[in-house]
């Protein structure tokens, strides 16, 4: 596959493609917590850093297949989104996002004193199993799966504890459970990428999943639309490859960076794509098409 | 009417992009081109910035006496922040789209592997003026780098402290969360044992810190001679304002991470004569060719070189060089002439490549501050 395309693009867009497809599964993944459900959650590179540690050593130390590995960080990052979903129960807006900056750090201070992960020199020498067609084979799956989740019973009760909680659970919504799922499968996705970034990069280190890693996936999720598919994936696109296509102006990148993002949240503040949801659009045609 | 504009500002942003592919992809064969890697922004752009001034002026020079092999020599600048994505996008691009002959950087040991990686699966020269710690030179045969090793210096310096200075009685602090700092402390560690000396006191600090009253105090009670301090030059400079209220008389030594003009400004009278560290390049005492880098760095950028600076014009005239030396600059070609440098006296100094490619520097400058400047201590010599 990589050769095939690489008749067309070089291998610096390769590269790019490649990092867009990890983010837009970092994005979805938080999408489903902070954009779908509604709690604000700032450590999501915290749980990327579980998996991407976990998958490395895996293959590293135990010599594991990349698929089992990969799955591994994934379940570790779970795991850990389960523990973190449970303080959330009494916890809302501003207070989570506190919790969950602290867990971020916590994570980060971990991995700086782990002896196993090389510490503060990070891990560097694990095969670079990642490829083009295994991010976009597994980014198409979790866009459908996370479509279905979304349109499903279970989606929209996550939809109705955004807009009010109290009325969800009038509703018959088990909030508690609902909110401990989001959690756990945006950490898994988080996971997922953070294997697949470890296997792509061959060297991974505690500082690339410091605080801003956290914010630029907010961000991603954000300037995109929160809780919309196509938004998240949007958001991904635009803040991977905008810092690219500005290395034109050079010292002034991320100058222009800031500034898109300002401009970007005054004319859309609900986000490029804001509520816009995959069976949304198909209405739209439908009704076009009649 | 938001809408519209909204829509109008995404197809800006593209068209921004289409230009920017097609603005720097001709590929003229009348140039050499080499691509820096270095960070001019972030948290170790202090390290880039004068990198990039020292491989401007080295090919500005080049190019007046009319280039390599008769052709211009183009550097290309890009910025990767220190992150590891950002080199790696950037080599790719260097690679794919620019077709540079070599890479030269990166000053950080962990970015420079990135790049590594890449450069030897397609077969292009990187030569890192930075890296010091372990399994650079490993990753393949493209792979060269001309800085001070630590390996070498530390057991030199080591040598000195103990028999120059008698200082017997070592306390050691590391900077935890710096991977240049957990590299350094077991080198360190290791050279003291083997010379005989003993660790009195170990503590860790993290950057970014600036209350060490606890690790002063602690400092203090352990009775040692001399500090040994792993980490940077900022938390180095506040820690010895610490240790100057509280009254302690030590010395802090160092490795070359506290080459940072911000030590003298941060510690005042604190680090004055106080703090002494090794590196491998002094503008103090010079030779004849660090004389005239001098003169026309300070001539250009109305500032002083430091060591990066000189290791990156070294860098990119060992490169000239070995392109000139082997009449072709097709990396497969002139990394045979690269790997068979012999005492090339460069302006930071000899260098020699060893049979794995290892740079062998020498000497060692221990440089101290005096009246706020970085002064020459002594020069000792590497075996």
């Amino acid at each position: 596959m990589e050769g095939f395309l690489l008749q067309f693009i070089d291998a610096y867009y390769l590269r790019i493609l490649v990092i867009i497809g990890i983010n837009i599964i970092l994005a979805l993944g938080l999408n489903l917590i902070t954009g779908v459900t509604g709690q604000l959650s700032m450590g999501h590179a915290g749980f990327m850093s579980i998996g991407a540690y976990t998958a490395a050593i895996l293959t590293l130390q135990f010599g594991l297949s990349f698929g089992i590995a990969l799955l591994g960080g994934a379940v570790m990052a779970g795991l850990f989104g389960f523990l973190i979903g449970i303080p959330t129960l009494r916890l809302e807006g501003d207070y989570l996002a506190m919790v969950t900056i602290g867990f971020g750090e916590i994570i980060r201070v971990f991995f700086l004193n782990f002896e196993l992960g090389g510490k503060a020199t990070g891990l560097y020498g694990m095969t670079k199993y990642t490829t083009f067609t295994t991010v976009w084979i597994l980014v198409i799956i979790i866009v459908l799966l996370n479509a279905k989740l979304l349109k499903s019973r279970h989606g929209r009760a996550l939809y109705a504890i955004r807009e009010n909680e109290i009325a969800a659970e009038a509703a018959g919504v088990n909030t508690t459970l609902m909110k401990v799922l989001a959690f756990t499968i945006g950490a898994f996705l988080a996971g997922l990428a953070g294997g697949l970034y470890a296997h792509y990069m061959g060297y991974i280190a505690p500082k690339d999943f410091a605080f801003m890693k956290s914010i630029e996936i907010l961000n991603m999720v954000v300037l995109g639309g929160m809780g919309s598919i196509p938004g998240s994936i949007l958001g991904a696109f635009i803040l991977t490859i905008a810092p690219e296509m500005l290395r034109i102006v050079d010292e002034y990148r991320l100058l222009f960076y800031g500034a898109l993002l300002v401009i970007l949240m005054i004319f859309r503040p609900n986000g490029l794509l804001g509520n816009v949801r995959i069976y949304d659009l198909k209405k739209r045609f439908r009704k076009k098409e009649v | 009417m938001k809408k519209r504009l909204a829509v109008l500002l995404c197809v800006v942003m593209m068209l921004t992009l289409v230009v920017g592919c097609g603005g720097n992809s001709s590929n003229n064969e009348d140039v050499i081109k080499l691509g820096y890697l270095g960070a001019k922004t972030g948290s170790v752009a202090n390290y880039g910035i004068p990198a990039e001034k020292g491989m401007k002026l080295a090919i500005e020079e080049l190019n007046e006496n009319g280039g390599v092999l008769g052709k211009e020599l183009v550097g290309i600048y890009e910025d990767n922040k220190g992150e590891n994505s950002d080199v790696a996008i950037i080599v790719d691009k260097y690679i794919s789209r620019d077709k540079v002959a070599a890479l030269v950087g990166d000053p950080c040991t962990g970015l420079t592997k990135v790049a590594a990686d890449l450069a030897q699966k397609n077969e292009i020269v990187i030569f890192s003026p930075g890296a010091t710690g372990d399994g650079v030179v490993e990753i393949g045969d493209y792979v060269f780098r001309n800085t001070l090793l630590d390996i070498f210096a530390v057991p030199a310096v080591v040598e000195w402290m103990i028999e120059e200075k008698g200082w017997g009685n070592m306390a050691v602090i590391t900077t935890l969360d710096i991977g240049y700092s957990t590299d350094l402390t077991p080198v360190f560690k290791k050279a003291i044992d083997e010379k005989g000396a003993k660790i009195v006191f170990e503590d860790t600090i993290n950057s970014g810190e600036t209350d060490f009253t606890a690790q002063v105090t602690k400092l203090k009670n352990a009775k040692a001679d001399v500090l040994v301090f792993t980490g940077y030059y900022t938390e180095a400079a506040l820690f010895m304002n610490e240790v100057k209220k509280q009254n302690l008389d030590i010395v802090l030594v160092g490795g070359d991470g506290l080459y940072g003009q911000d030590l003298a400004k941060l510690g005042q009278n604190a680090v004055e004569e106080r703090v002494i560290f090794y590196c491998g390049f002094s503008s103090d005492q010079p030779s004849p060719e660090t004389a005239e880098f001098l003169e026309k760095y300070r001539a250009k950028f109305n500032e002083d070189p430091d060591m990066f600076s000189a290791q990156y014009y070294d860098a990119v005239m060992i490169l000239a060089k070995a392109m000139e030396d082997a009449g072709s600059a097709d990396p497969k070609v002139f990394r045979n002439e690269l790997a068979k440098l012999k005492d090339y006296p460069g302006v930071s100094g000899n260098t020699t490549f060893r049979e794995d490619r290892e740079p062998i520097k020498s000497p060692v400058c221990l440089i101290t501050i005096k009246d706020g400047e970085f002064t020459l201590l002594e020069q000792i010599d590497v075996k």
